[in-house]
């Protein structure tokens, strides 16, 4: 096992680096100049000098990445173009409302979209699995971004019982609740279609499982079987899903966050792109990629404790 | 650690009852003014608040809240815009071409400490913007003389009849206090050192900028106890907001406009702050496709603008007959060529052209590419065969230059739009002659359209003035190069029980809203 963590951890950095080249090689290769793109048409002389000197345009292109490399390194991502507030800061003001978006988007899709899985497999064509069938297979169809607008005009315009835009009042929880409620359940509504497939696809597997009949057979209560047993196992592959979808969301609910207005690291990435401020890009794409990362390791780890099989498969 | 157990029971009743206060309406409303508490939207965040390194827009917004300044934009008696002294000022008059004489009201105090507002504020505030990077506004000042207290004198280096309107109503002429300037090293970027206005404001980055009263403040006081300006960079999220009532006011779009037509949401009232924007076909009159005048001349003849303000902008947009935009002196009404496709083509057979081929390229933003499609098809009908091609911005704003190299020399036609203040002269720069290469990628010069260009700097008359632009518009029609479109229009929706007040150039000036 400690091998395997090891390798998969050296495998991380090796992916952390890389994407630390594509984004810096990204911006040198944008087509026009770099600090025309950043600064805008009709910039100063004096602000074109500071901000050449800023990002050290005047030195070799390898002289910059390892100037930007190195800073990364040791946690400087370097400031905004015009506010100078250091990138790593607006980073982190923003992923805590990200990460509570996700958090609550997924948690809601897990609440509801585990239990339909389960009540599929275990009644198999049913008329419950085909209803099921049909919610899942139209959640996943159907963009977040349009459940954002459309649960917007709904519950926002039309009815008036929710509020629909930002994150509400700082210092009130109930307020940054009910904020939280709509951008949740349009980032949330496709994840419970996956997870609910998912699950009633596991389930379907582990109810034929041997183990599982000899529980039956040992007269053991059918809700003890499914949900002791069964779902137990059937499970794991959806935690894996889970996690690489929590990572997913990080920077996957740009949509909402635009739509209802709310700050986040997504919205951020998109202001930045639109204001062309590309340090502050380059820098939350890299933390978004490092937490992504980092996310799909532990599920990696975890599975691998779980399943032997994978330890050998690296 | 204590854990929290609900029974299924206990689950259900919670949900009963919170469905119950949502219809009895215990569950809080939303969008309506809570305690004299209004809502606006800022389409972006703060990036630097200090004038002399800002980018504009919400900054000069936030800056017009809580900073002093000499005079403001002003709506005369015949209906043109100027300017008048701020409640700060007690008189600005402008005593010959290059002394501007002003009076502070005493009585307005700095935040944090830092004393009253005096006339030396005034002078560091004016000549440290001479070092910055908004120092082109000050090139024609020479200095501040403080004569007093709370009295001083401008003093300009060249006859500059523009100053009061392009410099000190617009956001550069925010005066800043000596004493905190020096104090925090002499630069800010997203906090004031001091402020010296009704409202103190405050920042959570991503949300909101948040203006509360100050206690300090000695002047009129504002109509509204606290103003909460949301930052909605989406324009269409915006336009959500307002219509589910959490803003009462915020900017809208040319197709939005047009969605709503005569028509806007119950409660509420559009005004069109100004036009400040103006949007031309130009065509480089070096290139060897378009040397020859009869080729561009055929061009300008060629393209209906009426059908492309149509197509493109859902006709919401003000047709322009030159660079000058309306309600500026020097706007024209209109122009000396027309639409006319059988003119166009016998322009073309004059010049003995005939399957010309051409390239258009235009930003990579909707309502161009649209526009750029329009003309494609205008240029068809007389035989040109255009091909549109949509740029990004990096590459789009180096086409012209000769800075970014040889690129220029096979420039076609492209569509343009600049941005400008209220007064003609700066829109008339971009094209001088030593602008070739650099903004007038028309490639044109022209000895009248230079001394023109002088004259209406140091002209104070207002008759004369407009003299003078016009006729510099038509000298720019004149080579050909330009086929005039629009200028689009800052417009703002609001709710109808608030009086708003919003400058030419599209900041609101929320110290002056008011309920109607």
């Amino acid at each position: 096992m400690w091998i395997y963590t090891l390798k998969r951890i050296g495998l991380s950095v090796v992916i952390v680096f890389c994407a630390l080249f594509v984004l810096f090689a990204l911006l040198r290769f944008l087509p026009g100049d770099p600090i025309t793109i950043a600064l805008g048409p009709r910039a100063t002389p004096e602000a074109i000098a500071r901000y050449s000197e800023k990002m050290h345009l005047d030195d070799s292109v390898v002289v910059q990445f390892l100037v930007y490399a190195r800073n990364a390194l040791m946690g400087d991502l370097g400031t905004a173009v015009f506010s100078e507030r250091s990138v790593v800061t607006m980073v982190f003001e923003a992923l805590p409302f990200t990460l509570l978006l996700a958090a609550a988007g997924l948690g809601w899709a897990m609440l509801v979209g585990i239990p339909l899985g389960c009540f599929a497999a275990v009644r198999p064509n049913s008329l419950l699995d085909r209803i099921t069938g049909v919610i899942s297979v139209g959640t996943i169809a159907v963009p977040s971004f349009l459940v954002s607008i459309w649960s917007l005009l709904i519950f926002a315009i039309m009815l008036g019982v929710l509020p629909a835009i930002g994150a509400g009042e700082p210092g009130d929880p109930l307020d940054q609740a009910l904020h939280l409620i709509l951008p949740a359940f349009a980032v949330g509504l496709g994840w419970v279609g996956y997870l609910a497939r998912m699950v009633r696809a596991s389930m379907l597997e582990v109810m034929s499982e041997n183990y599982i009949r000899a529980a039956q057979a040992f007269g053991l209560k059918r809700r003890t079987v499914i949900y002791r047993y069964a779902l137990r196992v059937a499970i794991l592959p959806t935690v894996t899903l889970i996690g690489i979808g929590f990572g997913g969301l990080l920077s996957g609910a740009v949509f909402a966050e635009i739509i209802f207005g709310r700050p986040g690291i997504g919205k951020l990435i998109y202001d930045m792109i639109i204001g062309r401020n590309f340090p502050v890009v380059q820098g939350a794409v890299l933390i978004i990629t490092a937490i992504y990362i980092a996310i799909t390791l532990i599920a990696d780890l975890v599975v691998a404790k779980l399943d032997p099989r994978v330890r050998e498969s690296l | 650690m204590p854990s929290i157990r609900l029974s299924r029971r206990q689950i259900l009743a919670s949900s009963l009852a919170a469905g119950a206060a949502g219809a009895i309406g215990v569950v809080p409303s939303f969008g309506k003014a809570q305690d004299n508490v209004l809502y606006v939207r800022f389409d972006s965040d703060i990036a630097v608040l200090d004038p002399g390194y800002m980018v504009g827009g919400t900054e000069i917004e936030t800056q017009k809240a809580v900073m002093p300044a000499l005079v403001e934009y002003a709506t005369m008696a015949d209906g043109s815009l100027g300017w008048e002294p701020t409640v700060y000022a007690s008189s600005v008059v402008q005593r010959d071409d290059l002394h501007i004489d002003f009076e502070l009201n005493p009585g307005f105090m700095w935040t944090n400490g830092f004393g009253e507002l005096t006339a030396d504020d005034v002078k560091y505030s004016f000549e440290r913007m001479k070092t910055t990077d908004w120092s082109g506004n000050f090139e024609a000042m020479e200095r501040v003389e403080v004569t007093g207290p709370y009295t001083g004198t401008i003093v300009l280096n060249t006859p500059f009849a523009p100053f009061p309107m392009i410099t000190l109503a617009a956001g550069p002429g925010t005066v800043l206090s000596r004493k905190a300037m020096e104090a925090t090293g002499g630069q800010f970027t997203t906090e004031f050192p001091a402020t010296c206005g009704p409202y103190l404001v405050q920042w959570a980055p991503q949300q909101r900028v948040t203006f509360l009263p100050n206690p300090e403040w000695t002047g009129p006081a504002p109509a509204f106890s606290e103003i909460r300006a949301l930052i909605i960079t989406e324009d269409r999220a915006a336009e959500l907001a307002f219509e589910a009532g959490e803003v009462a006011c915020t900017e809208i779009t040319a197709a939005t406009v047009a969605r709503y037509g005569d028509n806007p949401p119950a409660g509420s009232a559009i005004r069109v702050a100004g036009a400040l924007q103006y949007m031309w076909m130009g065509m480089n009159t070096e290139h060897p496709k378009l040397s020859d005048i009869r080729v561009r001349q055929a061009i300008q003849h060629a393209i209906d603008v009426d059908s492309l303000i149509q197509g493109a902008y859902s006709g919401t947009t003000e047709k322009s007959n030159g660079i000058v935009c309306p309600g500026l002196v020097g706007h024209r009404t209109a122009t000396k060529y027309s639409y006319d496709p059988a003119k166009a083509a016998a322009l073309l057979e004059e010049a003995g052209v005939s399957g010309l081929e051409l390239e258009l390229k235009t930003l990579n933003v909707q309502e161009r590419i649209l526009a750029a499609q329009i003309i494609q098809a205008n240029l068809g009908a007389v035989g040109i065969t255009a091909s549109v091609i949509p740029v990004d911005s990096g590459p789009f704003w180096e086409m012209g230059s000769e800075a970014a190299g040889e690129q220029w020399k096979d420039l076609q036609l492209w569509i343009m739009r600049y941005g400008t203040n209220p007064d003609p002269y700066e829109c008339t720069q971009w094209f001088r002659r030593d602008q070739v290469g650099v903004w007038n990628w028309e490639r044109w010069s022209d000895d009248e359209f230079e001394a023109l260009y002088l004259e209406g700097l140091s002209e104070t008359d207002a008759d004369r003035r407009h003299e003078i632009y016009l006729r510099m518009q038509e000298i720019m029609e004149d080579t050909g190069a330009y086929v005039w479109l629009n200028h689009e229009p800052e417009t703002f929706i609001y709710r109808d029980d608030l009086a708003i007040d919003v400058y030419p150039s599209g900041e609101m000036d929320i110290r002056d809203f008011r309920s109607a």
